[in-house]
């Protein structure tokens, strides 16, 4: 009997053992046009210098489009190629499908190449939604969308987008004399909706490049695994959280230690907590109040107490409630809805 | 035996004869062009195409990756990608699908992805309608596209072929658009000429995405961010592709000929009885067959009137088609589309009509338009011979409005 | 026909964004009151702006409607009356594109026009920074240190007021000082302001600066190429990976060198580089790994070497460093060259170490935007004491 999913082997990527196994080579370079002490170029550095030069890139229109490549020139070493605001899903696909097809034909030589869509927040969990959801059903690609979540649509000067967070300073959520809360949306729970709503997605992580050994062992899993696996990354962003560039590495580390970015990977089903988030969730570490990170940032400044403890309040409530805290928001105590006897 | 197309007739060297639809046609073209990557979605006349692919696929006689996405902007951006990494690919839609899939059908020029796509030509929303109308696949007119309108099922298949031999030329790498009527076309079977893979082998060569192909053993960075620096720079190329095209379609058809024994002519318009005509209808699509029979009925009427059908609308061949007019007395151009407030409100052919004729040396005949057709009504014998009447007054120097709407209850 | 008087406002793109605005802005309106009519603008290709990335804002103003038009139709002023830098590490040059080349700071001052600049630094030191041409300029010097905010809280420190009545004074035809105060008291509605601008306009100095004072660099440009030169279907060839270092003394080869565009440094877009101590560097390779801007060189003993080309200064080497003082970042006012510190260090590790040192201990406080709440309020304490001295 013919197999109905026929899919193609992948670079088997070992994880780097440590910091310094970390080959030296860069296949993102310098000379890009992004700001001081960009998160999001840092997770392009880290990205391919974890899939290695056998490597194809599809970058959505964001930041790290406009702002990493001025025509007629590069920071890439390895194959980019721009895809529109909403198609990483269908770039990734496309270019994948391209490949396959060819060295199943004959008219490519057969070898594993990675293939890794990326898009920002705007492009991703707002306009490109459909297209990666799509994409995360075809069993039969090898392929990476990496979701770079600088949590605004910073190339075009900051405005909201689906994964802002709530109370947050955007261009189209200015506070103002009447509302001091503008944008009053929670943050939407992209890497949760992969997991669950993709059941041929073979591999979901979330990652964070202040940790940057866990982030890009999380992108040769995703590669070496194969089919389709989805990446969401948080990336502090100094202009649009408005901060001094210098705390871009220590921003993200807040955030997963405030618990609002928790890091965990689902791998075939299979959901294990990941790093800090792991350590926070057995007790090792403590959960840090999340003001510690939101008065960092300009884009909070605005906030009142009171704001603070609706946010402290939305975060204690996705580790204690959740059926699985940080994942799933549904709550766990169905219990105590008392059927009738 | 094929279980698409199969034969009626064998002939000797592989080629057959078999009664098929134009959309069957295209895709038993799509199976002997040994297409790579295939990508459908649902929307009607185009996706029967899809329908008899997904058979050929199922059934083992085609080889390739067959995926069916969420969207036709998805449909269109998947295929470009997967020709950029080299894969011969097909795709197609019809009215707002194909409206849907704009902004992939923008950017698809710029990268010169020589993608080979199916417009089933079908009127835009709102109303919703399923009939035809030419306005879905005009409105990528201005964006290097090249635009085709076939009338046959059998000049589908073979402008398939034609159109991978020109889109994938180096000198080329542009998109281009098979437009084919809604239901006259795309669902009415007729008995064609399917020609051998050793001949399509012969006329089509592999597409080789040479200098521009993206992957590991060619690294290059394709569309970075430009600036003003740039952009007039990268247009100019791409004038410059547009401008190669007449050349290259010419080739191809030559090639065709040779290779298949089949003749067009001028590749870029038909020419039907006008070595003697007084005046010529213009047209574009499937009218061709109402208009032809009018003409016959006319002339026994003592009526010289010839009809020129518009094959490519772009490239626009400006230059024949002005030469061509100048021999008659006026001309009737019927758009089966609209171009709301565009000089005189005419249809978008009319109109590029009148510009092609109006820089060129010699006689610029009348040209008078005629909205006809629209939503897939029916364009009537009766209908081409109101157009003639009033073509025939325009020759005689009696004016006539520049736009007429025919076959409308009024 | 009337007179047109141009000025353009150097900044670093978003940590200044309000404060060009301001400036533009209040120049426009100040004109308006002395019967002037003027437009302001950011220079539109600078949008959208990236931190620290250098960008510019125009404010042209004319005698009459109709000169004021002969201005507008420029996409941007060809030479202008008036230069401001409002971050004195400008005066090195402006590299806001790729191929745009390193354009020098006064490149649109008109001969005998002036550049303003905010620093705590001397004249002759600026001077030097700035590229040497052949026609006379002025530089006014408006005493303050670097004022940068972000994109949502502003440090109203007074520096967009203090370069305005530097401006009344430096070309009271632009516009008057009685308009400019005016026209501060109208937009912010703070007298205190009106007052940091009249003592701005009382102690602003000024120096001429003669042909061939200055860094005597040809900067470096590029000439486009033509349509037919270029690429089709907009792609063009990735970037190399890199090579070997040769180590100095020993030339033996190891580590890696990245290759890295050719045509944007980052030369323009730093206020601040690392300084780094390679004889407490522990190789534990963060500064390598968190780098955003690939900007360190691998050197054959696996050390890392900011390379000056590529880095733009942000300083999360500094933060993630783990030994206190190997790697610290000093204003950029500090250097003269770009070249490698690592190869200095090979070369005379005493004579380096005693540089070091003393490029560390002479580093100003820097802020580069929001830390925490409340930190705007105490720098601005110290600014306006700056504003009072001076």
């Amino acid at each position: 009997m013919a197999t109905i999913v026929q899919i193609d082997p992948t670079q088997q990527l070992d994880p780097f053992k440590s910091v310094k196994k970390i080959p030296t080579h860069e296949f993102f370079t310098s000379g890009h046009r992004t700001c001081q002490g960009c998160e999001s170029a840092l997770v392009m550095k880290m990205m391919v210098k974890a899939a290695g030069p056998r490597t194809i890139v599809l970058g959505s229109t964001g930041c790290m489009y406009v702002a990493n490549t001025t025509y007629y020139s590069t920071s890439w070493v390895v194959p980019w190629m721009h895809t529109q605001l909403g198609s990483s899903g269908s770039a990734a696909l496309g270019a994948a499908a391209g490949l396959k097809a060819q060295m199943r034909k004959g008219k490519m030589k057969q070898e594993p190449i990675n293939v890794i869509a990326f898009c920002g927040d705007g492009g991703g969990a707002d306009m490109g939604l459909g297209a990666i959801s799509a994409t995360m059903t075809h069993p039969d690609y090898n392929l990476l969308i990496l979701l770079y979540d600088n949590e605004s649509y910073a190339n075009t000067d900051i405005q909201l987008s689906g994964s802002t967070p709530w109370g947050a300073n955007t261009t189209f959520s200015t506070p103002g004399s009447v509302k001091r809360i503008m944008h009053h949306r929670w943050k939407k729970n992209m890497a949760g909706l992969m997991a669950v709503g993709h059941p041929t997605c073979r591999y979901v992580a979330t990652i964070c490049m202040s940790y940057g050994l866990h982030g890009m062992n999380s992108i040769r899993k995703a590669l070496t695994i194969g089919g389709p696996t989805f990446i969401h990354s948080l990336d502090p962003c100094p202009k649009g959280w408005d901060y001094d560039p210098i705390q871009s590495h220590e921003l993200g580390e807040l955030a997963v230690q405030c618990g609002i970015w928790p890091l965990y990977e689902v791998e075939d089903g299979k959901l294990r907590l990941t790093g800090r988030t792991q350590q926070i969730a057995d007790g090792k570490i403590p959960r840090k109040p999340v003001r510690d990170y939101l008065l960092r940032q300009g884009r909070f400044a605005h906030f009142t107490n009171d704001d603070l403890d609706y946010f402290q309040s939305k975060i204690d409530q996705m580790w204690t409630k959740w059926l699985i805290p940080g994942v799933i928001p549904f709550e766990k105590d169905l219990a105590a809805d008392n059927p009738p006897a | 035996m094929a279980t698409l197309a199969p034969a009626v007739e064998e002939k000797k060297g592989g080629e057959r004869t078999a009664l098929i639809t134009g959309s069957e046609a295209i895709a038993v073209a799509c199976q002997l062009a040994d297409v790579d990557v295939i990508t459908a979605y649902p929307i009607r006349p185009y996706d029967t195409v899809m329908q008899y692919i997904a058979k050929l696929v199922s059934n083992g006689e085609m080889d390739c990756e067959y995926i069916v996405a969420e969207g036709e902007h998805s449909q269109f951006e998947i295929v470009k990608h997967a020709s950029a990494v080299g894969a011969r690919v097909f795709c197609g839609s019809s009215g707002v699908g194909w409206m849907y899939a704009m902004e992939a059908l923008t950017v698809t020029p710029a990268l010169r992805i020589p993608m080979v796509c199916m417009v089933g030509n079908r009127a835009l929303d709102d109303p919703g309608a399923f009939g035809t109308e030419h306005n879905d696949a005009l409105a990528v007119r201005d964006l290097g596209w090249m635009l085709t309108w076939v009338d046959s099922g059998q000049e589908a298949l073979d402008s398939t072929l034609i159109a991978y031999r020109v889109a994938e030329d180096r000198r080329i790498f542009l998109p281009c658009a098979i437009s084919c009527d809604g239901a006259f076309l795309t669902h009415s079977q007729s008995l064609l000429q399917i020609p051998s893979q050793e001949q399509v082998n012969e006329f089509l060569p592999r597409y080789n995405r040479a200098d521009l192909l993206l992957h590991p053993d060619n690294p290059i960075t394709v569309a970075p961010q430009a600036n003003e620096d740039w952009v007039m720079e990268i247009r100019r190329q791409n004038y410059a592709a547009m401008e190669r095209t007449y050349g290259v379609i010419k080739e191809a058809f030559a090639d065709f000929e040779r290779i298949f024994g089949r003749s067009y002519g001028n590749p870029f318009f038909e020419e039907y009885m006008t070595d003697d005509a007084d005046v010529v209808l213009m047209g574009m699509g499937t009218l061709s067959t109402p208009v032809k029979v009018a003409i016959r009925q006319m002339r026994k009427a003592g009526k010289k009137v010839g009809f020129v059908r518009l094959r490519w609308f772009r490239p626009f061949a400006a230059e024949e088609l002005a030469q061509c007019l100048s021999r008659f007395q006026a001309v009737g151009v019927i758009d089966r589309d609209y171009s709301f407030g565009s000089p005189h409100s005419g249809g978008v052919v009319a109109g590029e009509v009148r510009n092609a004729l109006y820089p060129g040396a010699g006689k610029k005949p009348p040209v008078l338009g005629f909205i006809c057709g629209l939503g897939g009504r029916e364009v009537t014998i009766p209908d081409v011979e109101k157009i003639t009447e009033s073509v025939y007054q325009a020759a005689e120097g009696k004016r006539q409005p520049l736009t007429q709407w025919i076959g409308l209850r009024e | 026909m009337g007179k047109l008087y141009a000025v353009e406002i150097v900044y670093r793109g978003i940590f200044q964004k309000k404060l060009a605005t301001n400036i533009s802005r209040a120049i426009v309106l100040a004109a308006h009151l002395d019967g002037k009519p003027g437009i302001s603008f950011g220079r539109y290709g600078d949008s959208p702006e990236r931190n620290g990335i250098p960008a510019k804002n125009f404010a042209i103003v004319a005698t009459d409607e109709q000169t004021l038009q002969e201005g507008m139709a420029k996409y941007e002023p060809k030479e202008v009356d008036i230069t401001i830098s409002v971050d004195d590490t400008l005066c090195k040059g402006v590299e806001s594109w790729a191929w745009y080349g390193l354009q020098p700071i006064n490149k649109l001052t008109k001969p005998g026009g002036t550049l303003i600049v905010t620093s705590m630094e001397p004249a002759e030191k600026l001077i030097e920074m700035a590229h040497n041409r052949e026609t006379p300029y002025n530089l006014a010097i408006v005493k303050g240190s670097r004022s940068f905010s972000g994109l949502w809280v502003y440090k109203d420190d007074h520096t967009d007021v203090r370069v305005l009545g530097a401006i009344a004074k430096v070309m009271p035809e632009l516009v008057s000082l009685d308009a400019m105060k005016k026209t501060i008291l109208q937009e912010w509605k703070d007298p205190v302001k009106v007052a940091s601008a009249e003592k701005s306009y009382n102690r602003v100095t000024k120096a001429l600066v003669q042909p061939g004072q200055g860094n005597p660099e040809t900067p470096y440009q590029f000439e486009l190429p033509k349509w037919h030169e270029m690429g089709e279907g907009v792609a063009i060839p990735c970037i190399p990976v890199g090579k070997t270092v040769e180590d100095p003394v020993t030339h033996v080869l190891g580590g890696i060198r990245p290759d890295r565009n050719p045509t944007f440094k980052k030369f323009s877009t730093r206020t601040m580089r690392p300084v780094v101590n390679f004889e407490t560097c522990i190789k534990c390779t963060l500064c390598w790994l968190q780098c955003p801007d690939t900007c360190f060189d691998v050197t054959p003993e696996g050390l890392y070497d900011a390379n000056m080309e590529a880095c733009c200064g942000c300083g999360v080497c500094e933060a993630v460093c783990p030994v206190d003082k190997c790697v610290t970042m000093v204003a950029e006012t500090e250097f003269a060259d770009n070249g490698s510190q690592w190869e200095t260090w090979r070369k005379d590790s005493t004579g380096y170490l005693q540089w070091l040192n003393q490029k560390i201990e002479s580093r100003p406080e820097r802020s580069h935007g929001f830390r925490f709440k409340g930190q705007y309020q105490e720098q601005v304490g110290e600014m306006l004491q700056i504003a009072q001295e001076s």
